[in-house]
């Protein structure tokens, strides 16, 4: 139902009319960013797996584009726009098409043109207060439109952050987890060798020049890059540089040569990384999986047991809402708080609705600082078919 | 010439038309143009029913994918990368012995410290912060080296489509890294370019090829089976 009928779009387009002029009454103002996006910048930020699915291409100038995957990005390039010294704050809603190439073919519930209604909150200082009133903005969105039975669920990246952060572990360790744990399988298979013990055994070549590189420094390490390059006629070309070079070599050298992780690391991850329960249950198993570790994470398990408490106190039944750690490990820009609403009878991968913080991703669009964002987004056509199923 | 009964795809132009057509020589079936010299359509000397076109050799896979004709030469890299779902469109009748070319990942010699498919995950992440951004894979094979990097658990990076002078593209820093073919490694070697140890994707060469999506009849699985004899003997 992509609006390929004239009845589907009549209803989809009066759906969208309410949730925009809801989102107006709140304090967002309507914006509609352009369709077509760079896909250089747009795609760098996204990841290879999403850009699988979009619809890239050339112009006639030689330009390369891109069909809008989501909104999220080029909303935040209009707030960059309009704010280039990105000090202020903004609310802005939208509602229009987007799209995604459906590898099994397009289908209802994952068509490759859908359009979504949505609101993006930058620059609020209170993160926590604007991560409610965005997550409310939703669920007041999806009840307007006529749908009263829905599951809510979350998560939290930042709390992860602050896991990996009190662990004792190197920091290139740190870097790695934190980098693979947008990379599911990957991390998983890096747990398993943490667990096993195992050393990640380099070639010859490296192991040859581990050797040299023991205790040295940076400086000392670039010394020996660039000697042995000298002697072996090869040039440096590209633009990954000398330092970088030298610098994983180092910490090759510290993997080979240091003592292997403890197993509990690879354990008290696991066990994090198992926790889905009802929000206030599954912060008491993080307490006690914290503490069995002795590991401090107050602050960062803090700001999510504030969030319950503001959502209670708005009327939200976290009783049938579910807190899981693995959530939100999809869309590399989120930082924070994520979650989605599930109708009942869709799956998981098949939300009414979702979103999430994503506090890094002004900078990475050009922002001279930070700017803490939050933001939501309807499937308006998954909502307005999951309406239709309820009161069928 | 009334309709022919099988038609075959043939290269027009270059190594793989010149080896295409010593090979139908040696096995009795000279390749004849129609016309003059320069024309597209042509026969086998000895096999009247069969006709012959000349064609692109990426042309060929989608001729043999739509079943506009019965049998192709051409490199399987152009099919793999073309044909997504290849086992339901395409048979592949005969490996022919030329055309060798090896599809694989390259990465700039001096990167010391990388040797593997699993090195370039750690790359990615290093870069990432250093540079702002995923490492740009040069290539024209998109989908293979897509599948590739999937299967090997590699994520941070993004494609840059390119289709000519790839092994150029590092040096030139549109790319950090390459998908290409080789032969025999001289060009990688000459941009300082490096193989990966487990980097190689397909090891490719010319093929006789069979369309799925066509008519077979009586005949033409009869002209199947002298051709594929008489090319594979």
């Amino acid at each position: 139902m992509t609006a390929e009928s004239a009845k589907a779009f009549e209803a989809l387009e009066g759906q969208a009319r309410d949730l925009v002029a809801l989102f107006g009454r709140a304090g967002y103002e309507f914006v509609a960013p352009a369709i077509l996006q760079p896909a250089g910048v747009f795609l760098d930020q996204i990841g290879e797996q999403v850009r699988a699915r979009s619809y890239v291409f050339s112009d006639l100038a030689g330009e390369e584009l891109c069909l809008r995957p989501d909104l999220t990005v080029p909303v935040s390039r209009l707030y960059l726009e309009r704010h280039p010294r990105a000090g202020e704050e903004a609310r802005y809603c939208y509602n229009g098409p987007a799209f995604r190439f459906q590898p099994l073919g397009p289908s209802t519930m994952h068509p490759r043109e859908f359009r979504q209604a949505g609101v993006e909150c930058f620059g609020a200082s209170d993160k926590a207060a604007a991560d409610v009133e965005v997550l409310l903005l939703a669920v007041e969105a999806v009840r307007s439109a006529g749908l009263s039975d829905f599951r809510l669920c979350f998560g939290d990246i930042a709390l992860f952050y602050a896991l990996i952060d009190a662990l004792n572990l190197p920091e290139r360790w740190r870097l790695k987890l934190r980098h693979y744990f947008w990379r599911p399988p990957s991390f998983h298979a890096l747990l398993d060798k943490l667990a096993k013990g195992e050393r990640i055994a380099p070639n010859g070549l490296v192991t040859a020049l581990c050797e040299q590189l023991a205790g040295k420094s940076q400086a000392e390490a670039e010394d020996v890059v660039s000697t042995y390059l000298q002697a072996e006629g090869i040039p440096v070309a590209g633009n990954r540089t000398l330092r970088e070079i030298a610098a994983r070599l180092l910490d090759q050298t510290a993997d080979l040569y240091a003592n292997t992780l403890p197993k509990e690391v690879a354990t008290v991850i696991d066990y994090y990384l198992a926790v889905s329960a009802q929000p206030r249950e599954a912060v008491e198993q993080i307490v006690m999986i914290a503490r069995g570790a002795g590991l401090d994470i107050g602050d960062a398990l803090g700001v999510v047991a504030r969030r319950c408490d503001l959502l209670e106190a708005a009327g939200v039944d976290l009783a049938a809402a579910t807190f899981s750690t693995e959530f939100g490990r999809k869309l590399e820009y989120y930082s924070g708080f994520v979650f989605q609403i599930e109708a009942p009878g869709m799956g998981e991968t098949e939300p009414v609705a979702g979103g999430g913080r994503y506090d890094n991703l002004l900078t990475a669009l050009g922002a001279p600082c930070a700017v803490p964002a939050v933001g939501s987004a309807i499937h308006t056509e998954r909502l307005l078919a999951a309406v239709g199923r309820a009161s069928s | 010439m009334s309709t022919p009964s099988l038609v075959i795809a043939v290269p027009s132009k270059g190594r793989l038309k010149e080896k295409a057509a010593a090979l139908f020589e040696a096995a009795g079936y000279t390749l004849r143009v129609r016309g003059h010299e320069r024309g597209y359509r042509g026969q086998l000397d000895g096999l009247p029913d069969v006709a012959v076109e000349y064609t692109s050799a990426a042309e060929i896979v989608h001729q043999l994918r739509a079943g506009r004709v019965h049998l192709g030469i051409t490199g399987e890299d152009l099919v793999r990368e073309t044909v997504h779902d290849v086992d339901g469109r395409i048979d592949f009748l005969a490996p022919l012995g030329f055309g060798h070319a090896d599809v694989v990942v390259a990465v700039p010699e001096c990167w010391l410290d990388v040797s593997r498919m699993a090195d370039l995950e750690d790359v990615a992440e290093q870069f990432a912060r250093s540079h702002g951004r995923g490492l740009r894979v040069a290539t024209k094979y998109t989908n293979l080296t897509r599948r590739f990097f999937a299967q090997k658990g590699v994520t941070g990076y993004r494609i840059v489509e390119s289709v000519g002078a790839t092994e150029a593209t590092p040096a030139m820093g549109t790319s950090e890294l390459i998908v290409d073919i080789t032969s025999t490694g001289t060009t990688l070697k000459a941009n300082h370019l490096k193989v990966l140890e487990d980097g190689l994707i397909l090891r490719s060469q010319a093929q006789l090829l069979a369309a799925k999506g066509v008519g077979w009849d009586a005949r033409a699985n009869e002209l199947k089976a002298t051709i594929l004899g008489a090319l594979s003997a």
